[in-house]
């Protein structure tokens, strides 16, 4: 099982094409707000992130996702319910 | 009910059931009419593998069971049903029973952004309380949500498909919706604060899908429809639901959150099964283009013979960019098929000539602005986008249906002119769900409705110039600026009237969101965390970047009547001098901030 801090480090990754304005990354930035994502884009993200982890992220769940901190979580949980 | 090893889809066309074109008096009609047949709905996963198979057949018999079932409820004949509308057999199922059973089911959204719930259980409650719901149906990983959202709506009943599916059947007697009857009501017109519940009738069904099928489309039994449309919105519920079933030609089914994922599954699936026919707004022939990496001649997209274009302003760049990139995989750019409709019309209102190429209109651009005519650009002029506007034309109406062009004064205009788009006819919907002032303020005399359009005809063709005056066209759905401005008017420190919102750059189609608040602070750090909880909130009701731009209290200008006046902020932005008091420190940032937007505002202030 991935530590926080390597999920951290992936998803910090997969997220650097979308961050157009290079916000600096912290485990509390807000994915939509602070990196100004629109609901697309966000998608976009939610399946590379899908697709690293070979997981599914219901979009019921994406609803009380908000920073990357919330992120690595539902990741923890979602690779663990696999 | 599908053995998930060896799962087909339904077929193209049913063996030997004759084709009957939505000549049917309700929807029910229609359904036992289809159930005859073998095709029906397929539901693809996320990842794009065959999920469900209902042949109509199937769907019927779901539907009479369900019925049973919330006739135990002990619910009113015409009572309302909100059911959460996911693509899937649970939601149909619950949609066609309540016709069994004489409830008026009201198809809910079922999108969340990301970080989003409280603004969809608001959502929600918007619409409970507007139709005044007396049981809510959801899917049962939705169900947290949903039932908080009936809690603040007082709605008694909030049940999961599957608790549905565990009631009892009651054996009484059926007593569906006749053809005088209501049908259903359509949740995809009006804000989220205020929202409208278009009242659709059979009669307005029946007229309309017959239209899209005998008229707009021209099906044929060798149809097949692919949908990736949200059920809750009307060219997803009625374009690829009703009409199709109505037309017993079948459709293959990815949800729109898997799409907006993996925008290349709608190709994939068109090119497995042959798909003849797809509807979206521009923004998704965009995605999709934008998405593709090389593979674009993997798809076999030959039989795509009608590719439509629906819900956002059509932009013709766009479709000649999809064109270009997937020529190698056959598509055929004359499939390209401009329409324009509404919820409140049902879904459509006219359709261009099929197997013709897209119709653009070059206008001047002086004369759009100074006369209000479309006068057709010099040819020599015709490349220059500072002189010439280009409209995609959205073809002539349905048979039965009317366009009329009207000045400010109500009299009817002539060709070129550009005016308020009135429509009559059929396919109107019976009137906005207990909300007399609302349906009141559309509906003028002799049965014509406003569409709060503008718009010009050419040779009975309608061109689309602007939605209403307000409303944000973003990928595809309309945002209204008092949903923005509400929701950030709830932060602390705010009162109404402290937010503006606006769409700058309405040229190239996709509109950039500007929102400018009042803000009572000095001290810079500050500010910066006023900004950026003005853009997370606006993030988490929309989904929707936007440019926040803080301007000093009081600057927002309004109306005589007391009302904001967003056109004459948008005009202090653009002309800088809603600065003029901006703390020194701020301005060079917001400046240089508001330079792209100036430049769109620019070409927007031309129209």
């Amino acid at each position: 099982m991935a530590t926080d801090d390597e999920i951290f480090a992936k998803l910090c990754r997969l997220i650097q094409p979308f961050n157009t304005a290079d916000v600096k990354l912290e485990k509390n930035t807000d994915i939509a707000a602070d990196l100004n994502i629109d609901s697309v884009s966000v998608m976009d993200f939610v399946m590379e992130v899908e697709d690293e982890f070979d997981i599914d992220i219901p979009l019921n769940i994406l609803g009380e996702t908000r920073t990357l901190s919330d992120l690595i979580d539902v990741v923890k949980a979602r690779v663990k319910g696999a | 009910m599908n053995n998930k090893n060896d799962l087909a889809p339904t077929i193209r066309a049913n063996k030997s059931l004759p084709h009957n074109l939505g000549k049917f008096a309700t929807l029910l009609e229609g359904l036992e009419y289809a159930a005859r047949g073998e095709t029906g709905f397929n539901f693809y996963s996320p990842r794009g593998a065959l999920q469900n198979v209902v042949p109509f057949k199937d769907l019927r018999d779901r539907a009479v069971e369900t019925a049973a079932k919330l006739n135990s409820m002990n619910l009113q004949r015409g009572d309302r049903v909100a059911i959460v509308a996911v693509t899937s057999p649970d939601f149909l199922a619950a949609f066609f029973a309540c016709q069994y059973v004489g409830l008026i089911p009201c198809p809910m959204p079922c999108s969340m952004n990301i970080g989003g719930k409280e603004a969809y259980i608001m959502r929600l409650k918007g619409m409970m309380d507007s139709a005044q719901v007396n049981v809510a149906l959801t899917p049962d990983d939705a169900f947290d949500v949903v039932s908080q959202a009936c809690e603040r709506a007082d709605v008694a009943q909030c049940l999961t498909f599957s608790q549905l599916d565990e009631l009892p059947q009651s054996k009484q007697t059926f007593q569906p919706f006749g053809p005088e009857e209501v049908a259903y009501i359509q949740y995809s017109s009006g804000s989220t604060s205020r929202p409208k519940g278009v009242l659709i009738t059979q009669k307005s069904i029946m007229s309309n899908a017959g239209g899209i099928l005998r008229h707009g489309l021209k099906l044929t039994q060798e149809d097949r429809a692919f949908s990736w449309l949200p059920l809750y919105h009307d060219m997803g519920l009625v374009g690829f639901c009703l009409a199709p079933m109505l037309g017993q030609v079948s459709v293959d089914y990815l949800a729109t959150s898997a799409f907006a994922r993996r925008p290349l599954l709608w190709l994939k699936i068109m090119s497995d099964n042959g798909c003849t026919i797809s509807y979206s707004p521009s923004f998704g022939y965009d995605l999709a283009c934008r998405r593709v990496k090389q593979a674009a001649g993997d798809f076999d997209l030959s039989k795509w013979r009608v590719a439509g274009i629906g819900g956002d302003m059509v932009r013709a760049d766009v479709l000649n960019a999809f064109s270009e990139t997937f020529a190698e995989s056959s598509f055929d750019s004359d499939a390209f098929l401009p329409s324009y409709g509404m919820a409140e019309a049902t879904l459509a209102v006219t359709f261009a000539a099929l197997d013709e190429p897209i119709l653009v209109d070059h206008v001047d651009r002086a004369h759009c602005k100074i006369s209000r005519r479309a006068v057709p650009a010099v040819k020599s002029n015709s490349a220059d986008p500072q002189n010439v506007r280009s409209f995609v034309a959205c073809g002539r109406p349905l048979a039965g249906h009317q366009v009329e062009i009207r000045g400010d004064t109500g009299e009817v205009l002539s060709d070129r002119e550009i005016g308020h788009v009135f429509i009559k006819g059929p396919s109107l919907m019976g009137g906005y769900y207990d909300n007399d002032a609302a349906s009141c303020e559309v509906f003028h005399s002799n049965g014509w409705m406003a569409t709060g359009d503008m718009g010009y005809q050419i040779d009975e063709q309608l061109v689309i110039t602007g939605r209403s005056k307000d409303l944000i066209l973003h990928n595809g759905r309309n945002i209204w600026p008092q949903d923005i401005e509400w929701a950030v008017e709830r932060l602390d420190g705010l009162r109404a009237g402290d937010a503006a919102a606006f769409a700058l750059d309405k040229e190239c189609g996709s509109e950039q969101i500007a929102v400018l608040v009042q803000c009572r602070l000095g001290d810079e750090g500050q500010r910066e965390d006023f900004r950026r909880s003005v853009s997370s909130i606006v993030h988490q009701h929309s989904g929707v970047e936007c440019e926040v731009v803080l301007v000093p209290p009081r600057s927002l200008p309004f109306t005589s009547s007391g009302k904001l006046s967003r056109a004459g902020a948008k005009a202090l932005l653009i002309s800088g001098e809603i600065f003029a008091g901006v703390a020194a420190s701020l301005v060079p940032s917001t400046r240089m901030r508001t330079g792209s937007l100036a430049e769109g505002a620019a070409a927007e202030a031309a129209e």
